[in-house]
């Protein structure tokens, strides 16, 4: 497909160099002079649906240097556990956007890491909360002072301004902001909300390959309040992004590595269905003890039985539980591990748990303060398969120190 | 001689001996880690010293002996306290003049009528100050976390204890760990404390450490057997030192507004040319708050002062403090990351020693960045010491 729209592409400047050339004004007229106005016409008809082609294909007409050699970009590791920019280097940028997941790629992220929502309009977008308060300045958009709503959410009623309500230009016209306090706030106000698509374009343009790992991220309420006149859903236009750039294939196998993609979600059912729609490896979210699942209202225990995560696994290569219940805590202590590692190993699923953050507030006492002592915990003592984190440059460099010198 | 008649005399001798023993502080037994002294694990001087900042304490409360034990445990190469007085002269391991943070005075009815206000470095500071409690007072007391986001599950379990204590478990580690004791405010601590026959804070300090065997200059034999940095915010104080001890001594410099508690002197004149030529003769090194190093603002580092430059141009080491693991610790250019700051510092600035609330992750990172020198016929920490040198060669040269 791409290699279409190159050829498109490339078609469409040469034919622009040589009217430019030719001056069209003066061929049209030679042309009509010659063989009448109807093959004129044709002439321009094709012009316009040749250009209409190319910039229809989404891509730019002219190949990113990074393009030219796809065949040397360093390859994804997978010697050990991955590191998952969880929204992009959130520590140091506000969480999904552009500059989040570019930090995050230059600290040597495997995957970036999103949650795809839906506008009003139906364009998919990269945004963690279904709404705007709390990582955007929408607030002090007056245009938009009318738009504040409560809605039902998984069973909750949320009140503020919901990412549904609104179009992709005016959701665009926003500008994100740090989420927590106690984080860096010097790029508030800087960065819109980017489209699924402009997140794909930043992974696929980086000088290595680098992995997405996007969740289709509250479908029931999103397919309750957007629809598309083709009666097509979320879970739908998600796959179909993927597939235009290309992502497809099954775990490890060779289009997969050139293009690596893990598709998450909360929703057992969202994953059954895309199943049907493309082998891309999927991971089962699973959320606190006391969280069901919001689509077929299933208790964290029940999808954590053995005979559940027997029936997943037809459909899922992975789970991605929040890591206090795979390890509760008490009074900031670690207890004794839940065997949910050891059991989902045990049906040949991965274990991916979130989220791992520096401050010292969302650290146990176990770990000293300390980030670099709790992921040796769950790299080595736990032994997970990959790591949500929101400071991806340090989890890199943990992994570069050790891989380098034997275990301590 | 019949014995009957020795009898008496032999016990009262006997009985002066076990006095004499018990004055004397040591057991009469060598301790076990004593007998084996050759061959300790020596003091590593190849890469900047890990200065365990009043012990663990960002796990443990600070300066008690489970603090230090911790960190000794954690891999430091020094152990470092601050030495006040209590009301009978006896020097103890305590950081503040008054008890109120890191104890529980509080809630002691018995010292109710203890609290005063005095005058401190020009501040009138009011709560329950070391100076008016014997040691067996203060022994009655127990130490608390001083800082609320930090474990507060030891509190209430372990005592103040002796400069002595402090030393005993220096000694007493399986490997060569140094002191680095502050003579803390020894303004303050000289005017409400008298020793007989007319002695000082400063001298009791470095009696303490004579008795215990501190002695040499840096690097010297003695002094790699029993390493050891006196440290003091006061010049007269560490000037007096030097004609006592020639074991090597640290000027701390205080913040930008602070002036000297002794000579009054304001910052800008101690981090002088001039007066880095002046103090050279008497200490090795100072030890300035890190923030006037590279000063901050917005949380943000500025750049950094020549100050590093200046006194390593006079030969003499910097140990800037405290660093800490907590975010709001940490600036934001180290994006949380306590490594980053140890390496932006040992790397960038190229400090001498680190005074860290966080032993055991400076010692992680230094271990995983800066293994020490293997000892010679150990093969095996040499392979490993030589692959993981050539692991850091190549992985520059990597992409990401």
């Amino acid at each position: 497909m791409e290699a279409a729209a190159l050829s498109r592409g490339s078609s469409f400047i040469f034919l622009v160099r040589f009217l430019c050339l030719i001056r069209i004004p003066f061929v049209l007229l030679r042309v009509r002079d010659i063989t009448g106005d109807r093959q004129c016409a044709g002439f321009i008809i094709l012009i316009l649906v040749l250009y209409i082609g190319a910039a229809g294909a989404g891509r730019p007409l002219s190949p990113l240097p990074s393009k030219a050699d796809d065949d040397v970009k360093k390859p994804l590791q997978t010697s050990r556990p991955y590191n998952f920019a969880h929204r992009g280097a959130n520590g140091e940028f506000p969480e999904e956007t552009a500059p989040a997941y570019m930090k995050a790629i230059k600290e040597g992220a495997d995957f970036i890491e999103a949650d795809i929502q839906a506008t009003k309009d139906g364009i998919l977008v990269c945004t963690h909360d279904v709404n705007l308060d709390d990582t955007t300045d929408v607030a002090e958009h007056m245009e938009f002072a009318d738009r504040r709503t409560m809605y039902e959410v998984q069973g909750v009623n949320i009140t503020g301004w919901f990412v549904v309500d609104f179009t992709l230009e005016e959701l665009q016209s926003l500008r994100a902001k740090q989420r927590y306090a106690f984080r860096d706030q010097q790029y508030n106000g800087k960065f819109p909300i980017i489209t699924f698509e402009e997140y794909i374009s930043i992974a696929l343009d980086a000088d290595r390959v680098v992995g997405i790992y996007p969740e289709i991220k509250n479908p029931v309420f999103v397919n309750k309040h957007v629809k598309w006149s083709d009666g097509k859903k979320l879970e739908d236009r998600f796959v179909e992004m993927l597939q235009k750039y290309g992502y497809r294939g099954s775990y490890m196998s060779k289009e997969w590595l050139k293009q690596p993609c893990f598709i998450q979600s909360f929703a057992p059912t969202s994953l059954i269905y895309i199943s049907n729609l493309t082998d891309l490896p999927k991971i089962f979210l699973i959320d606190d003890v006391t969280i069901l699942t919001e689509d077929t209202n299933q208790t964290y225990a029940e999808i954590t039985s053995d005979s559940f995560l027997n029936h997943i696994k037809d459909y899922v290569m992975g789970i991605g539980p929040w890591k206090d219940t795979v390890v509760p805590p008490k009074d900031n202590y670690l207890e004794s591990a839940t065997d949910l590692v050891a059991r989902a190993h045990a049906l040949g699923l991965q274990v991916h748990p979130y989220t791992f953050r520096n401050e010292n507030s969302f650290l146990h006492f176990d770990f000293h303060q300390d980030p670099y002592v709790e992921y040796d915990y769950w790299i080595n003592k736990i032994g997970i398969d990959g790591l949500f984190t929101d400071f991806t440059g340090s989890l890199h460099r943990y992994q570069e120190w050790t891989s380098s010198v034997s275990k301590m | 001689m019949s014995s009957s008649i020795m009898g008496p005399p032999c016990s009262i001798l006997f009985l002066l001996l076990l006095l004499v023993a018990r004055a004397a502080a040591r057991p009469l037994y060598p301790l076990p880690s004593k007998v084996d002294n050759g061959e300790r694990q020596p003091l590593q001087t190849s890469r900047p010293y890990n200065i365990a900042h009043r012990g663990s304490n960002g796990e443990i409360p600070e300066e008690t002996a489970f603090a230090y034990l911790r960190a000794i445990e954690e891999g430091a190469d020094f152990i470092e306290t601050d030495i006040l007085s209590s009301k009978d002269g006896v020097l103890i391991c305590f950081h503040d003049v008054t008890l109120d943070n890191t104890t529980d005075i509080a809630h002691r009815k018995e010292f109710a009528d203890r609290k005063r206000t005095y005058e401190v470095q020009g501040v009138n500071t009011t709560g329950f100050f070391t100076v008016d409690f014997t040691l067996k007072e203060l022994k009655s007391l127990r130490v608390k976390q001083r800082y609320p986001f930090r474990d507060q599950q030891y509190n209430g379990k372990f005592k103040i204890i002796t400069f002595e204590e402090f030393i005993a478990i220096a000694l007493d580690a399986p490997r060569v760990v140094g002191i680095y004791p502050e003579i803390k405010n020894p303004v303050f601590i000289n005017e409400h404390v008298k020793w007989p026959k007319g002695k000082r804070f400063e001298d009791k300090f470095v009696g303490t450490l004579k008795k215990y065997g501190y002695k040499g200059s840096y690097m010297s034999k003695d002094w790699l057997k029993q390493p050891v940095f006196i440290q003091s915010f006061a010049p007269t104080s560490l000037i007096y030192a030097s004609n006592l001890t020639d074991s090597p001594k640290i000027f701390l410099i205080d913040d930008v507004t602070i002036p000297t508690q002794d000579t009054n002197q304001s910052y800008w004149e101690i981090t002088s040319d001039k007066y880095f030529d002046f103090i050279k003769q008497y200490v090795v090194g100072i030890g300035p708050w890190k923030d006037t190093v590279v000063p901050a603002v917005h949380n943000y580092l500025q750049e950094p002062t020549d100050l590093v430059a200046h006194a390593h141009a006079h030969n003499l080491q910097v140990h800037p403090y405290t660093f800490r693991n907590e975010n709001q610790c940490l600036h934001f250019d180290f994006h949380q990351d306590p490594y980053q700051e140890y390496e932006y510092w040992i790397q960038k600035i190229g400090v001498d020693g680190i005074f860290t609330d966080f032993t055991g992750s400076l010692h992680i990172y230094q271990e995983m960045t800066t293994p020490p020198h293997p000892k010679d016929g150990g093969n095996d920490d040499h392979v490993m010491s030589l692959l993981h040198k050539i692991a850091l060669l190549v992985s520059p040269y990597e992409k990401v």
